[in-house]
């Protein structure tokens, strides 16, 4: 049977009218799709480690398929419960199919600490992404950085910044920022002691003199707390405070007589037993 | 005999190439080597680890479909065309025919992933993302394509090519899924079923052997001698499933 041009043609047009059907059909079904909530998928998204047999090898291709699909369902802002899976989604199923892949651990820390507004779960998804590679840096700042800024919680800061710092190729900032996470935690003296070896061993200029006005003003503030310590005892031996700040060091009650960053001695008024500094201030100035 | 096997594999590869399923499949990986461009715009970070994924995972399917959608037709269609009657009339071993056969369809398959693996290295320069150390990973995918390509050849000497392909599919999975065997063992607590739940996960081929890709997308350290041992079981276990196959067709009753 050979076709001629007017069957051949009917065939066409009725494929292209049958097409055009089922571009209709495919957009009734996407408005019908839009109208229903778009949490269903997140629902049967297994376990990273039982996705991980089912990949048989291409465990590493669907991490990123996974992660680039959270990527656009995470920035449709319509859906209503779109931050209930956000720990399932990176720390169970991406973390778990491919623990190497950092991306995912900074990225679902920043949707979960800035717009989920959970920075609890953040840090349990960045301390997967620490435990599963000690030699990421980036992992344990950003857990540090959450600490120090959203939380307030310098003592964490400190230890995640600590964290960082063991890694290889840390950026200079991390240590700078830990000493920073000590000083407010209120251990003047350990942070002194921090921002001293900064100083002494960065190459860098700008690091160097960040550094110094740390110090400066640190040492302004042990200095004085020592002072007031050592005034505290010899008032509470003598009942009155030393009418010379030397005295306190011939006394026993202070090892040294300590000078200001300027190489000045501390203003010390003997009536009230009040010791102060001269100068000013230099960090933030 | 060397001679003899060159000559079948020469024109098994002849065949081979005039083969539509190849450029099909080819264009495929081509096509989807060139997508993971447009995939990485769709992410925050990690274009360069979506792009390798995808690369790597390409020439691994591509390459392993390109190895059973061709190898176990091999010996059936031969059989089917009844042109093997024609070859055997001729002084060829049996053993000879299959091995050639298997020569043949390795060196499509060598040229197959070289051309995946040249435009895989074209993508990632031109975005200044090569890595020496992706030529490792597809050198142990074609290793692994190989493997798969012995026991297509091996199904395709006992059976139709559906059933091949399904049976030869079925162990690719399997061989990426040893590893839940070995759990399996730890877990049993009968001597006799711990000895044999081994003896099944050695006889087994084990694809795990050839998969560096996340290590090497990764850049986290290789062990140095890991493709040595790779190759090495390649030539054993390969050698294995050809001298099964070779005797399956050498028992065949041609008519």
């Amino acid at each position: 049977m050979s076709g001629g041009k007017g069957p051949r043609r009917l065939l066409l047009l009725a494929g292209g009218g049958a097409l055009l059907l089922a571009v209709l059909v495919q957009g009734a079904i996407e408005t019908r799709a839009a109208a229903r909530p778009e949490t269903s998928p997140l629902l049967y998204l297994p376990s990273g480690r039982y996705l991980d047999v089912a990949a048989i090898g291409f465990d590493g291709l669907l991490a990123d398929l996974i992660y680039i699909w959270s990527i656009q369902y995470y920035g449709h802002y319509d859906i209503a419960d779109r931050y209930a899976h956000l720990d399932h989604i990176y720390r169970r199923v991406i973390a778990e199919l491919d623990p190497h892949f950092i991306d995912p651990y900074l990225i679902g820390a920043l949707i979960m600490n800035v717009e989920a507004k959970d920075p609890e779960m953040a840090l349990r998804l960045l301390d997967t992404g620490i435990a599963n590679n000690p030699g990421r840096w980036v992992l344990a700042f950003e857990a540090g950085f959450i600490c120090y800024q959203d939380l307030r919680d310098y003592d964490r800061a400190a230890v995640y910044f600590e964290k960082a710092l063991a890694a290889p190729d840390v950026h200079p900032l991390v240590r700078r920022l830990r000493a920073a996470m000590v000083d407010k935690s209120g251990d003047p003296r350990a942070a002194l002691r921090l921002w001293i070896e900064i100083h002494d061993t960065s190459d860098d200029a700008y690091t160097r003199q960040v550094a110094w006005n740390h110090i400066h003003d640190l040492k302004v503030a042990v200095d004085l707390a020592e002072l007031r310590l050592a005034i505290e005892a010899w008032r509470a031996r003598h009942g009155a405070p030393p009418r010379r700040l030397a005295a306190l060091v011939a006394g026993g009650f202070l090892g040294r007589m300590p000078a200001d960053p300027e190489d000045r001695p501390y203003r010390y008024d003997p009536a009230r037993g009040a010791v102060d500094y001269t100068g000013v201030p230099v960090v933030g100035r | 005999m060397t001679a003899r096997i060159a000559a079948i594999a020469l024109n098994t590869f002849r065949e081979a190439i005039r083969h539509r399923i190849l450029y099909l499949l080819l264009v495929f990986a081509v096509g989807m080597i060139s997508v993971s461009q447009v995939l990485s715009l769709l992410t925050v970070g990690s274009e360069e680890k979506i792009i390798k994924d995808f690369g790597l995972a390409a020439i691994e399917v591509f390459g392993v479909l390109t190895g059973v959608f061709i190898g176990v037709g091999l010996v059936s269609r031969e059989i089917e065309r009844r042109t093997v009657f024609t070859l055997l009339a001729k002084p060829i071993h049996r053993f000879e025919f299959v091995l050639g056969k298997f020569a043949g369809l390795a060196l499509t398959i060598v040229v197959n992933t070289a051309v995946m693996a040249a435009w895989f290295a074209v993508v990632l320069a031109v975005r200044g993302m090569f890595d020496p150390r992706l030529g490792l990973a597809v050198l142990l995918l074609l290793f692994q394509c190989l493997l798969v390509t012995t026991l297509a050849v091996l199904f395709s000497c006992l059976s139709t090519p559906i059933l091949s392909s399904v049976m030869t599919l079925a162990l690719y999975v399997v061989g990426h899924l040893l590893w839940s065997l070995d759990l399996l063992q730890a877990r049993l607590a009968s001597p006799l079923a711990k000895t044999a739940c081994r003896v099944v996960y050695y006889l087994l081929p084990n694809l795990g052997n050839f998969d560096i890709k996340g290590e090497v997308v990764h850049g986290l350290p290789i062990d140095p001698w890991l493709p040595v041992w790779a190759a090495i079981y390649l030539i054993f276990y390969g050698s294995a499933v050809l001298a099964a196959a070779c005797a399956a067709f050498q028992r065949k009753e041609l008519q």
